[in-house]
This record gives structure tokens, sequence and C-alpha cells, in this order.
């Protein structure tokens, strides 16, 4: 199976477009920094998209408030992937967004304000659902109809880029927008940081050293199109998405199983789906977040599939900082970017291999290579595991 | 797509109960969750922790796989509005009031799919999970990725929609001058879903589609009876919501169906039956189920969920005479 | 130290949402994390740490170190006992 990729967008701690993202990656700019545009008591490593929300009001555009931070970055990376499109009769065109938190950046507001009896703006709760996140964006590029949004925590992105691909796939749109966005909210620093599970340092994927992740915020989006819609757009192919699984690893609330089920049968089956073998796989861009038990049940998948022959593989994470529903996308795009460009991106921050594995990413920007299919690992709280497959069009 | 098992836990006494849409009544303001013992469905382990809307669903979902006879569906795809409010609600009261260390579980079961991850986790399915939430239309974007699911080979899943209503939405409503004639309630609707019609079937899913952002709901309506080859006097009963007296979806209803057309359709508002949270129109999906065993008459239902004024849903649902 | 675990037992039922048990229902010597004793698992263990911290302002900083402290009541009081000043 195979739906082309004809648009990318991006906004994340690294930069407000594809070029500037593609830019840090080559030149190993991470956008890990103290807090400093949430309005947070503490100064934790995070990957903030940097610009404020005044900012991205006027780099956008926006005039109807309120609007949340989710909403706006979203939009920010929509119209990058959309670009000169137009809509026509011609074209089924759908909209997909996945998001974990929706307006949660501004209920959090209104509700110490509201916990603090200091006047809170009940207008501003019109955005808190994750459905008007997404209508804000669909509404400002025209698409009606189709209009959806996922929310599988930190899986979603992966899941909205196969959901498209599958409404392709069965001719039921012509062409979809895909991606998530996520704003960052003290809602989830707070919230990882009561699992234990947020580092103080500098994310350290794979690393034998690693203690947690860094949160991080952001948008992707891609335009997918069938066959007849890029004929009909003229748009050229960026690369295929050829494979995409989901799993239930029904193991725990949170925690990923040690022999990595619900991920080994996620990359198995997205694999199995894009008629592409194991060994076939040039580049794993891995979920990788800097948890113990991510990393560890992760390797282990990997070793699951691929045994003795595992690809060069990185987390970039250590770029951007976990931007959870916004990750997979993020992720997609630069997997785009890893066959466009014959680049695989380095593992920042590695020194030690994991004990019990002994799995070496890859540490270096490898360029001019035959990047031929990316397979990018996306996998959530509640044991959801989703594995996608891109590869060169042919 | 046929469905081969229904069960809802909703302020009707619609659980376990066959035959509930001919006993029960528009709801009062006074009107309160009927709640099974859910200790005889849920492991004890996995309770003590869970809230109302993941009680309701796992609970839910657990008697359609009694009633189909199914160890194990082959996925679970859940639709939520506004997902598990109590334990967001309660983290949110936790960060902002706790100076210290915070206690995690509220927040791992604020996430969305924490409905559809704890039904995995409480059966051991290893399936396609997955968690919509488009406002009023996350249980029919639910049914379109059933149905995508059974195109791909997939059989028996387990799909439904659950909201839970929190006081701080009486509220909220109150302060954005959203406060509705109906009343906010809980609801959690879990049906087994199938490709092919089999003992169990109760009736089938002739279609179903959504419309973001819509324009022209007249035009909507128009299309999808089309593309079904229904005339519009072959829609027995008509299932519609609306949201206040003031967004008129009881008069476009009425003025489709009876005005317009000159149907003889009956004309149900669901949302008087099930009160008002954002996926309803799940119990709607479960009341034309009971309607149609009851009534041989009933050969389509047709679902119109305008329960936001800019997106319509509409789902068909056929009797297995048809 | 008697009453100690007494109120250490009657904390982890009310925080944890152990319904089902009384204090009489908990042995000092069960273990807190075998699902043939109490059956918790690595969620309540973080719980057990803001337990810890909250009632006796002790602070494991370290989820690691909670596993040796959490394994039964009596090993959970000597930690305290070990730790409070």
């Amino acid at each position: 199976m195979a739906v082309r990729i004809t648009g990318l967008g991006i906004i994340s701690a690294i930069g407000l477009t594809v070029a500037e993202n593609l830019f840090s990656l080559e030149n190993s700019r991470s956008g890990i920094a103290p807090v400093k545009y949430l309005d947070s008591k503490n100064d934790f490593l995070v990957g903030e998209v940097k610009c404020s929300n005044a900012e991205l009001l006027g780099y956008l555009n926006i005039k109807s408030q309120p609007v949340s931070r989710t909403s706006l970055l979203g939009l920010a990376a929509a119209r990058e992937a959309w670009g000169r499109n137009r809509h026509t009769p011609e074209l089924r065109t759908g909209f997909i967004s996945a998001t974990s938190v929706g307006g949660m950046d501004t209920t959090e507001r209104f509700y110490k304000d509201y916990l603090d009896q200091n006047n809170p703006d009940y207008a501003v709760l019109r955005c808190h659902d994750s459905g008007n996140t997404t209508e804000r964006i669909a509404a400002e590029l025209g698409i009606t109809g189709y209009i959806n949004t996922l929310s599988t925590a930190c899986s979603s992105g992966a899941n909205a880029i196969m959901l498209g691909a599958r409404l392709i796939e069965q001719g039921k749109l012509d062409r979809v927008l895909v991606g998530g966005t996520d704003a960052l909210t003290n809602f989830t620093i707070n919230g990882f940081r009561s699992l234990m599970i947020y580092d103080d340092q500098w994310c350290r994927p794979f690393d034998e050293s690693r203690t947690g992740l860094n949160l991080g915020e952001g948008a992707a989006f891609l335009l997918l199109e069938s066959d007849k819609s890029a004929r009909i757009s003229g748009n050229p192919t960026i690369c295929c998405l050829s494979g995409w699984a989901n799993a239930a690893d029904a193991y725990h609330q949170t925690a990923s199983s040690p022999e990595g089920t619900g991920a080994t049968m996620a990359i198995q089956n997205a694999i199995e789906v894009s008629g592409l073998s194991a060994l076939d796989i040039s580049y794993v861009n891995a979920h990788g977040t800097g948890t113990k038990n991510n990393d560890l049940s992760e390797s282990t998948a990997m070793i699951n599939v691929f045994g003795d022959n595992i690809p060069d593989f990185s987390s970039t994470k250590p770029f951007t900082g976990h931007t959870l529903a916004a990750a997979g996308a993020i992720e997609a795009v630069f997997s785009a970017l890893a066959i466009q460009k014959g680049l695989i991106f380095p593992n920042l921050n590695f020194n030690t291999p994991i004990a019990e594995t002994g799995l070496v990413p890859i540490t270096e920007l490898q360029k001019d290579q035959p990047v031929v299919a990316v397979l990018s690992n996306s996998f959530g709280f509640g044991g959801n595991n989703s594995s996608l497959v891109f590869s060169v069009n042919r | 797509m046929y469905i081969n098992a229904a069960s809802t836990i909703s302020h009707q006494p619609t659980f376990r109960n066959a035959g509930f849409s001919e006993l029960i009544e528009p709801l009062d303001n006074s009107s309160e969750l009927i709640s099974p013992n859910y200790k005889e469905y849920i492991d004890a382990g996995l309770l003590r922790r869970m809230s109302k809307i993941l009680r309701m669903s796992v609970a839910a979902a657990k008697d359609c796989l009694t009633q189909a006879e199914t160890a194990q569906p082959g996925a679970i795809i859940v639709g939520t509005g506004l997902g598990c409010l109590q334990d967001t609600e309660k983290f949110l009261n936790t960060f902002l009031s706790i100076e210290g260390l915070l206690p995690p579980t509220s927040f791992i079961q604020s996430t969305h799919n924490t409905i559809a991850g704890q039904i995995s986790l409480s059966i051991g399915n290893h399936g396609y999970n997955m968690t919509h939430t488009q406002n009023t239309l996350s249980f029919e974007h639910a049914l379109i990725d059933t149905s995508l699911l059974l195109g791909e080979g997939k059989d028996n899943i387990i799909t439904g929609a659950a909201d839970e209503f929190i006081a701080f939405l009486d509220e909220a409503a109150e302060h954005l001058n959203a406060s509705s004639k109906h009343h906010l309630t809980s609801g959690a609707s879990f049906f087994i879903l199938g490709k092919n019609k089999t003992e169990k079937s109760v009736a089938r899913v002739k279609d179903v589609r959504t419309a973001g952002l819509i324009q022209d709901i007249d035009a909507a309506i128009d299309s999808f009876l089309l593309d079904n080859f229904l005339n519009i006097s072959e829609v027995d009963l008509v299932l519609y919501s609306d949201f206040s007296e003031k967004e008129k979806m009881d008069s476009v209803a009425h003025q489709y169906f009876n005005e317009h057309y000159h149907a003889d359709s009956k004309l149900i508002n669901y949302t008087k039956l099930s009160g008002l949270y954002p996926t309803n129109s799940a119990f709607a999906m479960h009341y034309a189920v009971d309607r149609i065993q009851r009534e041989p008459k009933l050969k389509n239902v047709l679902i119109l969920n305008g329960l936001n004024k800019i997106n319509l849903g509409l789902t068909l649902i056929e009797s297995l005479e048809a | 130290m008697e009453s100690l675990k007494e109120d250490l037992k009657k904390q982890i039922i009310e925080q944890l949402n152990l319904e089902d048990l009384q204090v009489s229902d908990i042995d000092d010597d069960s273990l807190l994390f075998s699902a043939d004793g109490v059956g918790l698992d690595s969620i309540d263990a973080l719980e057990l740490i803001v337990l810890m911290e909250k009632f006796y302002g002790i602070q494991v900083t370290n989820p690691e170190e909670g596993k040796d402290a959490f394994l039964t009541i009596n090993t959970m009081a000597d930690y305290i006992e070990k730790n409070r000043n």
C-alpha cells in the first residue's frame, strides 16, 4: 500500500518552519532550554516554540479570540503543509488532527483564577475541548466535511497519519491533511513530574544513565494524497507513507511491557502492511523518550523484529523535547526529510549503551545516505503503540 | 456492519434491560445515573482507581462481550467528547493547590484514551485501540473508523462512546450562556460490530457520515439519503438532537421531513431521553436497536445528530428484514 | 511502633482506594506488591512516595529506593522510624 506525501509543515522548539527545523537537525542545535514562555514558577528544561502567544497571533494574523496555543501552533504547521493548494469540488478533502491537551493551556490559566476567585474568564472554556482545537484550524484553512481529532496520548500524531492513509486507501477521501499539535502546559509538566520520569537534566534517550524525558511543544502536518489527487493537484511526491499499524500492549496503565509486546506487534505489522521486509528499513526514528522504561522496552522490540540486523536508529527528542500528541507527526516530517535529503539524524547526548541490550544509536549526522525506507515509532500511555513506514516514491 | 450486541449505562434503566425503549420517558432534572454493581463486571484491583466514565465504559464493553459470546474483540474504538473530566479536574486541583510531590493517578487517568486503554487492559486485548474526540461527532467518527477496519478484514469490534458529567459543567454552561433546556448527564453506550450477519445480529448500521463546519444541512441529508437509495418516505423513524430552543434543529428536522417532503416519518428528540452529553447519539443508536427489535414495522431509522449547530452526524440503522 | 503501623495501614487504604480492605486484613509482613499479598502496582508505589512526604515528611527521591522500603508494613515502619527526625 502507499499514499503520497506531498506537503510538510512543522513548528517546534527547533524552528518555525520545515527549513528551520532541518537546519537545526543538520547542525545539532537543540531547542531544549529552561522555561521561558510558559507561565511557570519553575525553570524546568523544556522544548518550547520560541514565540509568545502574542507573537504567534501576529505571525498567523489571527484576530478572533479566545484561541488556544494548541490551535495556534497547529495552524502554523497546517498552513505550511497545505501551502498553495486550492479547494476544488473534484477532490474530497479531510482534516485530522491529534492532540492530548487540547485547549488545556487556556483552561489551566482559567482554573487557577477560578480557584483563586480572581474573576475567571469563562469564555476561554470554549476552546478547551480537543475537537474545537481542530475545528479552529480547519476553519482557517477552509476545510469542511471530514474533520476529526484523535487523542491517544503520545501516539496520537502517528494515529492521525494512519487514519488519513486508511481513509484514502478505502476511497473515502482523495486527500487529507493529517498531523498533531500540543502546547506545553503546567498540567502535563506536573503530570510527568508526578510520575517521576521528568529529567531535570537534558534528556538522554537510549543511554544507560537516562532518567526521564523533557517535555516539548509543537505541531506538524502532512498532506496525504491519492494518485488521483496528486494528478489533479500536480504536486510532486516527497515520499510515500507505505505502512502503518497500531496495537495495544495491554500490560499496564502507563508502563510498557518489558518484552515490548505491543511495540513489537506495531512494528511488525507496519512493516508487513508496507510490503517491505525488515531488511529494507534504512533508518528508525525511535520513540526514545529517555525514560528507563520506554527505551528498554523499545530496544527489546527492535531486537525482536530486527534481530542482529538493527538498522541505524536515533531519537530526535533531545532536539524537540517530547511533544506528546505532536511527536508522531513531527517525527513523521523528520522521517520524510530523511528520505528526501538522504540524511540520518543524530541521537544527541548518547554515551553509554543500555546494559541489557547494548544498542548504539547514530550519534553524528549522516549525509548522502541511501535512505529508502524509514520506520517511525510512537508509543503512548495505556499501552497505545503505533508505527509508520515511509518509503521512497517508486 | 452488523450490530451483534448493545449495552448502555445512562440516566435511564437501559442496562441489561431489553425493551427499555418502550418504558422510558423524557428525563426530568432530578434524574441520576443508574449504575449497576460494577464489581460484577470489573476486577477490584482495576475498579478502585476508576472514575465514573471508566466504570461505565468498561462495564458496558464487558456486557457486550457477554451478550455476543465473544472472548476477544478484533479492536476497541471509543468516541468521547470531553474525555475523563473527573480526573482532569482532580489533577488541575491537585497541581494548582498542592506544593511538593503530587499523586499521579488522576493525571494518568486524565487522558482521553484511558477509556479504550482500560478496556484493553481489563480483557487483555492487543488489537487496534483508538480514541476519537471530535466533540458531538466523536461517536460517529468511531463508527466510521470501525467500518474502515471491517473493510481491512478485522471483525467483532467493540465500538462505543462515553462522556461524564461533573458539577462544574453546569456552572460553566451558565456562565457561557449555553444553558440548555436539557439536563446535563453522563452516559456510555457500547456495541459489538461485525462484518457479517450472525445469529447474534440485531440490526445493521447501513451508513454513517459526518459533516464538520457544515454549510447546508438539507443538502447533506439529501445526498445521504440519495447515496443510500432511500426515499424520504421510507425513513420510518428519525431520532434527532438539538442544542437549545435557539438553535432550531427541532424545526430543521420537522421542516425537512414533515413540511418540506410531507413524509409521515415519526420524529423523536433523543436528547430528551438521554439528557445532554456530547456523545449521546450512541444512546440513540442503542435506542434505535431496541425499538427495531420490538417493532417489525420499523425498517429504517435515521439518527440526525445536530447537537452542535456547526456539525452534523448522520447514521442510518436498518432492521435485518429491510 | 504498633500505632505507627496501624496509621500506615489506614493511610494506605485511604490513599490507594483499597475499598474492600480493613486494617485487620493487612498483615505486618504481607508483601504489599505481590498478588498473593496486597497486590499493589507501580502507580501505587508513586502514591506511597507521596504519602511518605505528606504524612511523615520523608522524601524518597529515587523510586528504586522505595522498592525496598515498601516491601511490607514492617519495612515501611522501619524506614519511617529511621528517616524521620
